[in-house]
């Protein structure tokens, strides 16, 4: 590993323990979060909430609030319109169903902020808020994906209540289907994974302070300083400049801080509107209720196996409930890209769809499309037992090893580097399989219920410059005349002690002391953009500029040295805050001295260079780098009472170079404890009137210091092609916990039955439903129980091109046309220009990023079928097939691992 | 999350305190521990006009013995309970139970009193006290009254305390010297509320039982005396007794219902399981023994 070999100091950084820079202070209670920031004038900000799930606000009565003591204002809707806003989602593309900052006319959800209380202290605002009198028209209330199948609109300005939706439907009958019939084993697994809380220790808080004309401070939880000022900004349509955010310690994201969202946009445009700084702090019972969600979905998946268990084709239908205000309209396409790369599998298909209701908006969440692994290896499990192969042989006979790659899968997924399963050898061979068999057999005769569960998976990690806002990230280095180095970044922690990793490689790479390093972040004043923490990146990236950057530093320490020394550059090295000459110990000189003479004495560097030790790197890495992960969990299962009791958990993940192993280990932990939440005991169920039932921590089961155990970790690592070889680790143990821990679950219950449908959590009392065969958890009385079929029938389906009929008039299709393509991120618009030649069909598609020709195409009576080849986000191929009805095309666009869009056409205006 | 305003004071003297919550005319409330209103004053669910703090008030701390019995101070915390030899030697049961009771942390704070009588169904002190055959004394402008455990209790989180009443005191019956502790429970997570959980004491003389008092948690409710059970174990021999049968009386008793932890389903058939789990290892001991 490129790592070991160093011309620079013999103390190894990279790859140690090093005790955290953060702990300090964080430890000790000094951290700085939002609440901490206390501002001249500041005044506070409570949010009157909708009770009620859907209905029209009739009137809203705020003469009784406005007379409590120490309330400055009260807004409403119609109050915070004066600066106009359009709310984006996490990719930068507008939100389709236009949210606004607090109610406008209808209520849409539980939690729907509607007024926005003013008041010198937070108890006052409070005081004021319960005093609001808000008469709302109650309507029916869509609570459940089967409520949005059939009620009424969840938005009256929509269609339907599809938030989005993508896949072939058509796929299944033409090409799965067929190979279905033809599997010797087909088996179907059904999930319905429950709503979760994010519940980060630290919920949401928002201080904006107008300063200037029309500039302003934000101190937000954020997960990205630069995120956020950006988003802020353009969801203003102010420039970027007027607003700084800042964010020094924020404890927890997940997702949830991916963005501003209704709430702590409303305070920026507020204080903007009333001039003084305002502060709102989120309250638990906010955060619970009225925090974006995330999860809640319904997913059957279809896979047929040949005879020794190798799969043919699959198919799956995928729902998830969006909520009212989503943070951007999802359907989840990530679930169908990431399910089987790693596998030799033919064929696979899917459809997949968000739905609105009117409960809480979902947000992203720790591996937001962790349902692929979930699914997969629950259904492999349940395989396995189906025709009695050992779970890990199965894996083996499917998984691609690294001899086999670099391949391309059925959705147009490279793999170059992946190692499931070569994380699979290694926990098999850290866990002996055969000894717990027979310990499991031995068990089973006492009444006692062992199980054990394997999972592997892969994660996209560290994406740049495929999608928006996912960039590269750039480091500024320098030495100061101190001789201590300052390293400015746009990384962003919310635990996850980037200040420390990223000083770790600096002193690995140029020869430091680790405690010379001071870590500049969390401003959106310091460093470039960078997305901070999302989708698993920082170390990755960051990692990668780092590591870059503190390499020119150390080139140019080594050319002024040289110089001063009349030595030769390869002769000079650089240790412990010294630089030394080979074969001239008496030339040796402290960084310090060096830092003096660059700063202070320029005449004496080499000519030509400039004054200072300064550094600065943007990396731009591969679009994705992969990590894989193999788990292993021993549970016992209490067959009177249904507790499970977590035995043993074994992680061999390959994260590539690891920089710190506690922070890894830190990550892979936090992650399985979330996994284990959602397993075993975290759910927001709300009730048919639309009413979220866990409005405290009393109702919603976090695991505790009780309920996780101690996890033992095989680092397994390949360095990835990236600089330094870093792959992300940072979601991995949300994404294959639940599957590991599900196996093992079923497996402990295979002498009693299978999970036919796994419905989370795995309350006792559901797991007493298989134990006994019979309905202990009172599930048949639920009425959002919804029939399983193996593969649904689409109720909203991709609208089909109609046949044309043969009198139909079609007039020409020369010529130019508006088109959109409703994309997994958001519609695109885009010109469409055609020409025939008889049935030949040539013309370009263009927008600002570029425009593509294409030829080759054909044209029948109107119906036009077409491919375009692109390069960005993906190297796919999108096929056109389109209907020109009279001054409209309709259509849809098969875009590979993108599913199926919704094509509409209109000539310009 | 801020309460909404109130008044504060801190009396000295029960007859001090009766008189504040007596002028209050039922906009009062009691804190001693706070464990569970502070969490409802801060959601509000609790909005009383003055919030009367008893931890000044010495006579309703601590542990003491009187003519057969063992008196509990309502403000005694649960963690300073937990360590007293007088609990350990004359209610093994109950300080069994309060081990089980909230936190580590919750009970340096949490009481006794406070517990008994807020009424949470699910909680372990009211089931313990009516399986002990407790009663609560309670003081008022207009007197002192003594009430049973068992009607102590009318509905979740309701009791027969009057918005003017405040408990003084719980004292529990002695029971004979080497006893049987009985206590068992189900919760999600260790200090959580209980999904369904049983306490009790059997006293024996000559191989047979001749005292019992059991009480569920989680069960209905209130909690709920196991009567059908205690009156099918009382004479009888050990070597008769059928665990599997006196459970199943003893949930003939109840009320459980569904939410979104357990159905009552759930409650009644491991109720059961447990409830003969803990007789028999309990009887089991003690043949050995």
């Amino acid at each position: 590993m490129s790592f070991h070999a160093s011309s620079v100091g013999a103390t190894r950084y990279v790859g140690e323990r090093t005790p955290r820079k953060e702990d300090g202070r964080l430890l000790t209670g000094r951290g700085q979060f939002t609440d901490d920031v206390q501002l001249p004038g500041m005044m506070h900000v409570a949010y009157v909430r909708s009770p009620v799930a859907r209905g029209r606000i009739v009137s809203i009565g705020l003469d009784v609030a406005r007379e409590m003591p120490g309330v400055q204002a009260i807004y409403t809707q119609a109050d915070l319109a004066a600066i106009p806003v359009q709310m984006m989602s996490f990719f930068f593309t507008p939100i389709e169903s236009p949210v606004t900052l607090l109610a406008d006319g209808r209520v849409a959800c539980v939690g729907d902020p509607v007024c926005m209380v003013i008041a010198e202290s937070r108890a006052q605002a409070e005081d004021a808020a319960a005093l609001v009198e808000l008469e709302i028209e109650e309507e029916t209330a869509l609570v459940t994906i089967a409520d949005a199948r059939t009620g009424p609109l969840v938005h009256p300005d929509r269609d339907d209540n599809v938030a989005a939706e993508m896949g072939d439907a058509d796929m299944l009958e033409e090409v799965i289907q067929p190979l279905l019939d033809k599997a010797p084993h087909v088996v179907t697994h059904t999930i319905r994974h429950q709503r979760i809380a994010q519940s980060p220790m630290e919920c949401r808080a928002c201080v904006a302070s107008p300063e200037g004309s029309g500039e302003m401070t934000v101190w937000v939880g954020c997960q990205s300083p630069h995120l956020a000022a950006r988003y802020v900004a353009l969801v203003l349509g102010l420039p970027q400049e007027s607003i700084r955010v800042i964010a020094k310690d924020v404890g927890g994201g997940f997702g949830l801080k991916n963005i501003p969202w209704r709430e702590e946009v409303a305070v920026v445009v507020a204080a903007r509107l009333f001039g003084r700084p305002l502060k709102w702090i989120e309250d638990r019972y906010e955060a619970l209720t009225a925090s974006s969600h995330a999860r809640e979905q319904e997913v059957t998946l279809t896979i047929g196996l040949d005879e020794e268990g190798r799969l043919l084709a699959a198919w799956s239908d995928y729902a998830c409930n969006n909520g009212a205000w989503p943070m951007g309209e999802d359907a989840n396409i990530a679930v169908h890209m990431f399910m089987w790369p790693a596998h030799k599998l033919p064929a696979y298909g899917f459809v997949t769809r968000g739905w609105y209701t009117n409960t809480m908006g979902l947000g992203g969440y720790r591996g937001p499309w962790a349902m692929e692994s979930l699914i997969r290896e629950t259904t492999l499990d349940k395989a396995a037992r189906k025709l009695g192969i050992d779970p890990v042989e199965l894996r083996r006979r499917n998984l691609l090893y690294l001899p086999e790659q670099p391949v391309t899968s059925s959705m147009g997924i490279e793999v170059t580097d992946i190692t499931p399963g070569e994380c699979l050898e290694k926990l098999v061979a850290h866990v002996d399989i055969a000894a717990f068999r027979k310990e499991q057999a031995e068990a089973r005769k006492e009444g006692r219920y062992l199980g054990m569960g394997i999972a592997t998976y892969i994660e996209p990690t560290g994406s740049a410059g495929a999608m928006q806002p996912m960039t590269g990230e750039t480091v500024h280095l320098r030495i100061e005349p101190t001789g201590k180095v300052v390293a400015m970044l746009s990384t962003h922690s919310q635990g996850h002690g980037t200040a420390t990793t990223m000083a770790q490689v600096i002193a690995d790479r140029l020869g430091v002391a680790y405690e010379d390093i001071a870590v500049f972040e969390g401003d959106s004043a310091i460093g470039a953009f960078g997305p901070g923490a999302a989708g698993s990146r920082q170390g990755v990236i960051a990692g990668g500029a780092t590591w870059r950057a503190t390499e020119l530093l150390a080139e140019k320490v080594k050319a002024v040295a040289a110089h001063l020394s009349n030595a030769s550059v390869e002769a000079v090295t650089i240790a412990e805050g010294m630089v030394h000459v080979e074969g001239a110990p008496e030339m040796s000189r402290s960084l310090k001295e060096l830092a003096e003479i660059a700063y202070g004495d320029p005449a004496r560097l080499p000519e030509g260079m400039a004054s200072g030790l300064e550094a600065q790197f943007r990396y731009q890495p591969p679009p994705m780098t992969m990590t894989s992960a193999a788990h292993c969990c021993v549970v016992e299962v209490d067959a009177e009472t249904g507790f499970v009791k977590i035995l043993r958990w074994i992680s061999a993940e390959d994260c590539g170079t690891v920089i710190n192993p506690g922070v890894v280990e830190g990550q892979i932990a936090g992650g399985l404890a979330q996994a284990i939440g959602q397993v075993l005991l975290e759910e927001m169920p709300y009730d048919a009137r639309g009413n979220p039932l866990a409005a405290t921590f009393k109702d919603y089961l976090m695991p505790t210091m009780f309920d996780v155990p101690d996890f033992e970790y095989l680092h397994a690592n390949t360095p990835s092609q990236t600089i330094g070889g870093m792959r992300g680790v940072g979601e991995g143990g949300c994404i294959i916990g639940p599957p590991t821990l599900v196996n093992a679950i079923a497996d402990a219950l295979a002498p009693f039955g299978e999970i036919e449908e796994l419905t989370l959590p795995l309350t006792p009392a559901r797991i007493l439903d298989v134990i006994e065969q019979r309905d202990v958890s009172g599930r048949q009385a639920q009425p959002e129980k919804v029939a399983a079929a193996p593969v649904a029938a689409p109720l909203a389906p991709v609208p089909e091109v109609a046949e044309p009929a043969p009198a139909a008039p079609t007039g020409s299709v020369d010529g130019d046309w508006d088109m959109t393509l409703k994309a997994p991120m958001g519609g695109q618009t885009f010109l469409a220009h055609f020409d025939t030649d008889g049935a030949a069909l040539s013309g370009y598609l263009s927008a600002p990023e570029g425009r593509q020709e294409f030829s080759g195409g054909m044209i029948d009576n109107g119906r036009m079928k077409f491919e375009v080849k692109v390069d960005k986000p993906m190297k796919i191929t999108l096929k056109y097939d389109i209907q020109l009805d009279g001054d409209t095309i309709t259509g849809k666009c098969r875009m590979g691992m993108f599913g199926t869009a919704k094509v509409t056409a209109v000539r310009p205006s | 999350m801020k309460p909404a305003p109130f008044d504060y004071v801190r009396p000295a003297s029960i007859a001090e305190a009766c008189a504040i919550l007596s002028e209050a005319g039922g906009g009062a409330t009691v804190i001693a521990g706070g464990q569970t209103l502070m969490p409802l004053l801060n959601l509000r669910m609790s909005q009383p006009f003055i919030l009367v703090d008893i931890n000044g008030i010495a006579e309703l701390k601590g542990v003491s013995r009187a003519g057969g019995a063992t008196r509990i101070g309502p403000a005694t915390r649960q963690a300073e309970a937990l360590r007293d030899a007088t609990l350990a030697r004359q209610l093994p049961a109950l300080v069994t139970a309060l081990g089980h009771v909230g936190h580590y942390q919750t009970r340096n704070r949490g009481t006794v009193g406070g517990s008994i009588a807020l009424g949470e169904p699910a909680a372990e002190m009211p089931a313990t006290a009516v399986a002990l055959g407790a009663e609560i004394e309670i003081a008022s402008v207009r007197g002192r009254r003594s009430v049973k455990a068992e009607e102590f209790y009318l509905g979740p989180y309701m009791t027969v305390l009057e918005p003017d009443e405040l408990v003084t005191g719980i004292t529990y019956p002695d029971w004979p010297e080497g006893h049987v502790v009985l206590f068992r429970e189900v919760a999600q997570r260790p200090g959580d509320f209980a999904l369904v959980g049983m306490v009790g004491a059997l006293a024996l003389e000559g191989g047979s039982i001749a005292r019992a008092g059991i009480a569920w948690f989680g069960m209905g409710p209130v909690p709920v005396r196991a009567r059908q059970a205690e009156a099918a174990l009382l004479g009888t021999g050990l070597g008769d007794i059928d665990a599997d049968a006196v459970a199943a009386l003893a949930v003939a008793d109840t009320a459980p219902f569904d939410d979104h932890h357990a159905s009552a389903e759930y409650r009644r058939t491991v109720g059961k399981r447990i409830f003969a789990r803990t007789l028999r290892e309990a009887l089991d001991i003690r043949s050995v023994a």
